[in-house]
């Protein structure tokens, strides 16, 4: 279904909640839904990425859900990151690398050679590390995205977006101004702003408060759960109370040490209560208690 | 045995500060690096100096505006040299520019290069192979072309780096060729094999292939200093790898690249050698048109091509014209040096 400019996001999520995803059973035996009703945004089945020559993360298999956050977490280099963009395929961009194994999007493979990577990113949004407004006015910087995938950037729009992102009352008299001369943790919410501009179903957040202040991070988690009642969302964070704080569900990651070399690998994948009260897994306890990392 | 207990910090007597002494290493290394300056800026200083002192009676609007003559110095001008230099450079601009700003962003953006990019393409082909393989969509001889297809990517991954390594070397290595063999290369390319007569055109054209390495190398600086997270958020807001480089890296980076493009046209606008080689010392007294068009018959000729000219002549007239066509294209160059500088100032974004 094309979206026409008109339709409001709202629309567009009554309509998506209607539709059945298309099952592809001859690529995927993920079921789209699960026995409690959830429905599976993200199934995947052995995930494994290299670069260059490189192994950075093998054998993932996991489940992510419709509008539930999905924390992953684990010690740096084990591969928490480069998952999460496997599930937009950002990890094209990245001269040598390349993912085996299955990433199904609503059921659909999503690293079939037909599919197109850049439909896929608009629907699946990001947000970065370190916040990477394009070095234009506020304004332009969510009119780019608008404009790339046809809707029109009017005032309304912009309103809408900044208000859903609660940016707006900060940055309302000065949208032409250098989207530069914003705080980082405005800056951040701009780019959250930008991602949802376009409309996605998938918001992907690369560690958004690892370069903010615990004030600008505490804005970013209250807007992270106002967004969870209509996005996807899935967070990697190095901070396990922030896990603890936003997320329904929980993948701790680990570092593996094998002949192939250092490498990550899915060690423990639950509700995000039972990962931090309960954990079944001897390194995840680790983690968590911590004894390491 | 009395203990004498240690006095406490606070009432020890405290050193008085050191007084200062000199330090011979500083003062001759400050020394040293100054009259390096001193001597550098002296030399240009006297050298400009002299040419003001020779040149500046000569230097008028008559002198800009009267044609160029051989023969008598009182009424020669420098109209045909400017006209000449004009034309060769909006000819070399036209060229060198858009060429050298594509292979710029093609180096940087675009071209896999890395033995790591090399085998991710590689990667990439055998996947989909293996995928139309299991769903049964490929056979015959388009499955023997395919499994080929990755092979080739596999072997080029295997002796491409090297070669890329060497042609990238080699833009380096091109942008210090001594710039008359870049004539004799200009002489046997645009004159002898492509027959374009020894005008405006071919030198135009040799000037181009003169400055592109330098325009590419400046180019390539400018694009790698925008940070990939741009193109990255351009990206995942579902643009294009174009869309995200034309309208967020591109702009980013043009202030940079149209500092390198200026300065390699400075450089163009002061050649003599490689005009020397393929137009030869000629000496037009027609007035060149201004219309680059007509370029194809338009006999070669420039500012120091014209100077040169008149600082070979005996009478001291023409050396004192000669002077006075350094002046303006000293003055040309400062122009152009003070345009980049002022792009670079007022446009530089510290990331």
């Amino acid at each position: 279904m094309a979206d026409s400019p008109a339709t409001t996001t709202d629309d567009r999520l009554v309509a998506r909640s209607v539709e059945t995803p298309e099952l592809r059973t001859e690529t995927s035996d993920i079921a789209p839904v699960t026995t409690d009703g959830k429905t599976v945004v993200f199934g995947c089945e052995k995930v494994t990425v290299h670069y260059g020559r490189a192994r950075a993360l093998e054998d993932v298999s996991l489940n992510i859900y419709r509008n539930e956050i999905t924390a992953l977490i684990g010690p740096s280099g084990c591969g928490k990151s480069t998952f999460l963009r496997c599930l937009n395929r950002m990890n094209d961009l990245i001269p040598g690398a390349s993912v085996d194994g299955l990433v199904s999007f609503h059921g659909e493979d999503m690293y079939a050679p037909e599919v197109d990577p850049v439909d896929a990113r608009r629907r699946i949004g990001m947000v970065f590390q370190k916040p990477n407004p394009f070095p234009k006015s506020i304004r332009e910087n969510l009119a780019f995205g608008m404009k790339v995938n046809g809707i029109k950037p009017t005032g309304e729009r912009i309103e809408k977006v900044l208000r859903e992102a609660v940016l707006w009352d900060e940055v309302k008299d000065k949208l032409d101004d250098d989207a530069f001369a914003l705080s980082g943790g405005q800056q951040q919410r701009l780019c959250i702003a930008r991602a949802i501009a376009v409309e996605p179903e998938v918001i992907l957040m690369d560690e958004p408060c690892s370069a903010l202040d615990p004030i600008s991070t505490l804005a970013i988690e209250e807007l992270m759960r106002t967004l969870r009642e209509r996005y996807t969302i899935v967070i990697v964070t190095h901070n396990m109370q922030q896990a603890a704080r936003v997320s329904d569900r929980t993948a701790f990651f680990t570092v593996k040490v094998s002949e192939a070399g250092r490498y990550g690998v899915l060690a423990e994948y639950d509700g995000t209560q039972q990962i931090f009260q309960a954990p079944k897994d001897q390194r995840t306890l680790d983690y968590i208690t911590g004894r390491f990392g | 045995m009395t203990t004498t207990a240690l006095p406490r910090a606070d009432e020890a007597t405290p050193r008085p500060l050191a007084t200062k002494h000199r330090r011979p290493a500083d003062t001759l290394f400050h020394a040293a690096v100054l009259g390096s300056v001193v001597i550098a800026l002296g030399f240009l200083a006297w050298l400009f100096i002299s040419i003001l002192i020779e040149g500046a009676g000569t230097l008028s609007t008559d002198f800009l505006t009267q044609k160029a003559s051989q023969r008598n110095p009182s009424i020669a001008g420098f109209t045909n040299a400017l006209r000449g230099s004009l034309v060769l450079m909006m000819i070399t601009a036209f060229v060198a520019i858009p060429l050298g700003f594509a292979a710029a962003i093609y180096l940087e953006k675009f071209a896999p290069l890395s033995r790591d990019a090399l085998v991710g393409v590689a990667r990439r082909r055998e996947r989909s192979l293996r995928v139309r393989l299991e769903r049964g969509e490929i056979s015959g001889v388009r499955l023997a072309l395919a499994r080929l297809w990755v092979r080739i990517g596999y072997g080029w991954a295997r002796i491409g780096p090297p070669i890329n390594t060497a042609v990238e070397v080699n833009i380096s290595n091109l942008a210090a060729v001594p710039s008359i063999i870049y004539g004799v290369l200009g002489l046997a390319l645009f004159v002898s094999i492509a027959g374009l007569s020894k005008s405006l055109l071919a030198g135009g054209l040799t000037l181009a292939v003169l400055v592109l390495p330098i325009i590419i190398i400046a180019s390539r600086e400018a694009v790698r200093a925008v940070p990939s997270s741009i193109e990255q958020g351009a990206v995942a807001l579902g643009a294009t790898r174009w869309q995200a480089v034309r309208k967020q890296v591109l702009p980013a980076a043009l202030p940079g690249m149209m500092t390198g493009a200026i300065l390699a046209m400075s450089r163009a606008i002061g050649e003599a050698a490689p005009l020397i080689v393929v137009g030869g010392i000629t000496f037009g007294t027609a007035i060149p048109s201004l219309n680059p068009v007509n370029a194809g018959d338009q006999p070669l000729f420039a500012m120091p091509l014209q100077i040169f000219n008149w600082a070979t002549q005996t009478r001291e007239e023409f050396h004192q014209l000669a002077a006075a066509g350094i002046l303006v294209l000293i003055g040309t160059l400062v122009l152009l040096n003070l345009t980049a500088i002022l792009i670079r100032n007022r446009f530089t974004r510290r990331w």
